[in-house]
Formats: structure tokens, sequence, C-alpha cells
């Protein structure tokens, strides 16, 4: 009885499987009916939402901000290049999972220093970490390529499936979506753990936590390392679909823009962030085409939202179905 | 060696006294102003366009002028504002002020950099104990030295800097003193502006002007910052110098991992002290 009734709190509820057929919907028609730019446009924003949710589940869970998550991101895509290179010791399928479950580990060693940091100091030593990466990948050229960086050729199969479809717009798009839906739920099943809502309470107050006692370094590590994980998972799809890295995926102007996205789409919702990914993605295409001014129109926004409207698009959302609901709720009592 | 060691302190007292611009205004604010190299960047340029029509020193004056008007701008509009908000919520914001600058730049002067050369006077090269050293970089650490003292001779015996440290040390408190706050804040994040500017176009016959100087030098002032502890001159200073002897040594000696030693550093010193080298506790 008790057993069942844990088991339900996995399993997804109602609202979470109409938003979840809605999606799906909406990701066969685009794959299937919209225009080819499109269909690449949203694709790439799919592949960099998930290092926008790292972001914003880091900001959900530990309430850090991250001023360096393009490191484990750019680590997952140069990692996939190496899975995938003639030097790989294992089979590029092993490997490439070896690379997000290494980007992992590595991110929760970090996390066990830097989680000694707190508020604004975290955020300085996130950017100065992820700019080291950066650095490296310039000055080791015989691993990464330097500034030039690193063309991969893809296996013909991977998983016993035929990567053409990888390296085109529809396909990646499906199966970004896939993997992002899966990431999502496994994120939403972790929050309900008692570890998930542990991490919950060491945000709120860590102090107190230490005094029920519970040891959190190593939870918040845990953290720091899921939303590393998610980010390089990212990498390695990137690089799947581009068949090419550089340090550009390194810098920190692109962390800067993760951050935005995730701030963008809010933190209230798990989903948030990546609606910020795929607003991010639009906006820019569309005010690309308008004014070359798009850097202060992004920092205007962005100064905006965190101050009008902190909670996002996923707030906005939630606000919206509140009311409607209560709107309904009058309705169904008149 | 000697060489060394003096390029090391050029380095260093460059870092140093952008870095104190940051502190001041963490000590008022409370905010991490992650467009400070933005500010640094657009001192270079403000500074370049001036130097190029009426010589250095009218440029040093304009980039450090310029920038204090842009400080002050920024407190009135922005920073003043964000009183009580979540410290995160203001380092979101200092970052699109960063995107702003950075897009004011872009339009102005465009991507290409910059490169000006040193007023006529600090031009030569100079005999230091047999080897040669260009006069340019001992007049850096001289600005420096002599913008750090100013600072520190300022904050320390003026009746201005008493009300500057009192509100930094508690604002509502210096305020029921009888302090103007209000006015406090502007004039120091306009100085601290000022600072960032006026090292921008100090900085930038040693260095070149170019849109990404900026957040090169912002990460190295983060370095600086959390190697000394958050808010504390002393510990800026400790880590500056000790900053700029690493690269100049580590640019020797391990020229592969120069650029990472500022990071191992940091790292480093992180593990053994959490709050930095004159930080304090909690």
């Amino acid at each position: 009885m008790t057993a069942s009734l844990s088991l339900r709190r996995f399993l997804p509820d109602r609202a979470t499987l109409i938003a979840t057929a809605l999606a799906a919907t909406a990701v066969w028609t685009t794959a299937g009916f919209a225009p080819r730019v499109v269909v690449a446009l949203l694709t790439q924003a799919l592949i960099v939402s998930f290092l926008a949710l790292g972001v914003g589940v880091l900001i959900r869970l530990s309430g850090l901000v991250t001023f360096g998550h393009a490191a484990p991101f750019g680590l997952g895509a140069y990692g996939a290049a190496w899975a995938l290179g003639p030097a790989a010791p294992f089979a590029p399928e092993i490997g490439l999972v070896a690379v997000v479950l290494g980007v992992g580990v590595l991110f929760w060693a970090i996390g066990l220093v830097v989680g000694r940091v707190e508020g604004i100091a975290f955020g300085m030593l996130t950017l100065a970490l992820g700019q080291a990466v950066h650095v490296a990948a310039g000055k080791f050229r015989h691993l990464t390529g330097g500034s030039d960086g690193l063309i991969v050729d893809l296996p013909r199969h991977l998983y016993g499936a035929r990567t053409d479809a990888l390296q085109t717009p529809f396909g990646m798009l499906v199966i970004a979506a896939v993997v992002l839906a899966v990431v999502l739920f496994g994120l939403r099943s972790f929050e309900r753990t008692r570890a998930g809502r542990l991490a919950v309470a060491i945000r709120e107050n860590e102090e107190r936590v230490r005094f029920l006692g519970y040891r959190t370094r190593a939870l918040k590590a845990l953290v720091f390392a899921l939303s590393a994980a998610i980010p390089a998972l990212g990498g390695v799809l990137f690089t799947l679909h581009q068949g090419f890295v550089s340090p550009e995926v390194l810098t920190w102007g692109f962390s800067g823009h993760a951050l935005i996205m995730a701030i963008l789409g809010g933190t209230v919702a798990l989903w948030g962030p990546i609606a910020g990914a795929l607003a991010f993605f639009v906006l820019r295409e569309e005010l690309g085409g308008i004014t070359t001014h798009w850097l202060a129109i992004l920092g205007t926004t962005l100064i905006v939202v965190t101050v009008v409207w902190p909670s996002g698009l996923a707030g906005a959302a939630a606000a919206l179905a509140r009311r409607l609901g209560r709107r309904v709720g009058e309705g169904g009592t008149a | 060696m000697l060489i060394n060691a003096l390029n090391g302190l050029v380095w260093g007292s460059l870092l140093f006294v952008l870095s104190t611009g940051l502190v001041l205004v963490y000590g008022l604010r409370r905010v991490v102003n992650f467009a400070h190299g933005a500010l640094y960047m657009l001192g270079a340029y403000i500074g370049w366009a001036a130097a190029t029509q009426f010589g250095f020193l009218v440029g040093v004056a304009a980039a450090g002028l310029g920038l204090a008007i842009v400080g002050i701008a920024l407190d009135l509009a922005i920073f003043g504002r964000l009183g009580g908000r979540h410290p995160l919520i203001t380092v979101i914001v200092t970052f699109g002020v960063l995107l702003i600058l950075e897009d004011v730049v872009r339009s102005v002067w465009g991507t290409r950099s910059y490169a000006i050369d040193p007023p006529e006077v600090l031009a030569g090269v100079v005999d230091l104990f047999g080897a040669p050293f260009p006069v340019y970089r001992l007049f850096i650490v001289a600005a420096s030295a002599g913008m750090a003292a100013a600072l520190a001779g300022w904050l320390r015996f003026s009746r201005t800097g008493l009300f500057v440290r009192a509100a930094s040390h508690d604002a509502s408190v210096a305020a029921m003193c009888g302090v103007r706050t209000a006015a406090i804040g502007p004039m120091v994040v306009g100085l601290g502006a000022a600072f960032a500017g006026m090292s921008g176009i100090v900085a930038a016959p040693f260095l070149s002007i170019n849109p990404s100087m900026g957040s090169e030098i912002l990460v190295l002032s983060f370095v600086v910052s959390v190697i000394g502890g958050l808010g504390s001159f002393w510990g800026a200073f400790v880590s500056a110098m000790l900053l700029g002897q690493v690269q100049a040594f580590g640019t020797v000696w391990l020229p592969e991992l120069a650029a990472l030693l500022p990071f191992l550093l940091m790292a480093f010193v992180l593990v053994f002290r959490p709050q930095g080298i004159a930080g304090t506790e909690g």
C-alpha cells in the first residue's frame, strides 16, 4: 500500500501527460511541415536548451547562479569528438555515455570545492573556472585543435541506428526533443525523492539542515554535478549534429546567454529554461533581421525581466493558469 | 629575473587599481559589478578617441570624467534602486548593463582593435640595472600607486571618506547619524567607474584596445577579488601583486600553463581559505 503510494508520486499526473502530448504534437508538426530554416533554428535552440536547463536546475534546486556552465557543455562537445575519434579507447556507444557520466563526476568533485563558496562569490568563481577551461582549450592544441577546433566523422551506425538523421535538422529535432523529455521526467522524479527535497531545504537554509544532522556538502555537489551533466548531454548532441567543435562553445558569453535564457524562461517550472531558450533564439533571429542593436535589446530585456518579472515566462504562465483556473472555478459554481 | 618581477609589478598594479573600483562598489552597494570590465573598456575607447585629438593627458582626463558620469547615471538609474534585492538579481542586472555597454562600444567604434602610442615623454626605454625597460611600464606602476594612494588617503582622512566608510559598514545607521547616504551612492559608483575608465586608457598603450579587452580583465579582477576576499582593499592589494608575479614568472617558466595559473592559484586558495586572504568568516 505505502509502496504503491510512494511510487505513484513519480508517475506523471494528468497535466504532465497532456503537456507531453501537446509538446510531442508540436515537435512532430514542426518537424514535418515548418520551413527548413525554422526547423534548423528550433533544433539549435533545443540543443542549447540543455545548457539553459542545467543552469536553471542549479538555480531551482540550490539557488546558485553560474556564469561558467559553458564548460560542461563544451566538455561534453569535445568529449563526444574524442569518443568518436580514432584514438577512443571504447566503442563510441560506450564512450558517449562515459563522457556525460565523466563530466558529471568531474563536476561533482569541483562541486565539493566550490560548494564552500556562497552567493555572489560562487558566480565569480564559476566564471573564472569556465574561463580556465576556455583558455585550456586554446592552449592544448594537440587535443583540441586550438582555435581551429575539431572536425568529427560520425560512424555510419550508432546504437544500432543509422547516423545520417542526426545531422539533418528534422532528425535531430525529434531526437533532441525525446532526450529532453526523458531528462525532464528524470528531473521531475529526482525532485520528488528525499534527496531532491533535501536539496531545496539546503537552498532555503543550509545551516538548519546541518543542524538536523544531514551532511549537506555531498548533496550540494550532487546537484552541481546534475546541473553539469545535462549541459554535457547537450554538448554531445551538439557535436553529433554539427560534426564540428571549436572553443566558441566554451566562451563565457555562451554561459551568459544560457543564464539569460534560464532567467527569461523562469525557474518556477522545470520547462522554464527550455521556453527561455526557444524565445531567445526566435527573438535573436527576428531582431537580428531588423536592427544591429540586438545586444542592447537583450541587456535591456534582461534587466527589465529580472527587476519587474523575476519568475519569467514560466511564472507568467503559472499566473495565467491560476487566473484561468479561478474563472473556470467561478463559472462552475455560478 | 628583476625584469620579470617588474613586469609582474606592472601587471599587478593594473589589476589592483581595477579591483579597487570593484571593491569600492561592492563595499557600499553589495553589488558585484559584472559591467566593471565593460566600464574599463569604455574608458579605453573614450580615452583613445580624446587622446588622438588632444593628447594623452586629455585622454586620461576624458576617460575618468566620462566614466564618472556613466557611473553616476548607473547608480541613479539602476544600482540605487536595487537596495534590498537578492544579490543574485543585482548580479544579473549588471550583466545586462554589460551587454548594453558592449553594444554601445561596438556601434560607435566597431569590432576592430586599436593601438595607441604612449606620450613622447614616456615613450623611451630606461636602463635598469643593466637591462632595458620601457619607461611607460614604470609610469603604469607610478600612476596606479598614485591613484590607489589618493583613494586610500581620501577614504582614511577626509570627512566624505569617513562617511563612505560609515555607509559601507552600515548604511541605515550611518543615515540615522545624519550621513546623506543617498548622495554617497552615486559618488562612490561614479568614482569606481572613473577608476575603471582611467585604468582602461592607462593600460591601452601597454595592451591593445579591442572589444574583448573588458571581459578578459574582468575575469582576472574577479580572481583577484575572490582570492583577496570580497570587499577588502588589503586583500585585493596582496592578491593582485601575487597574481602579477605569478603571471610574469609563469610566462617564462611554464609558458604552456601560464594562462591557467591564476585559476589554479584561486582554486588552491579557496580549498584552504574559502573566504579569501583577507575575508572574514561568513
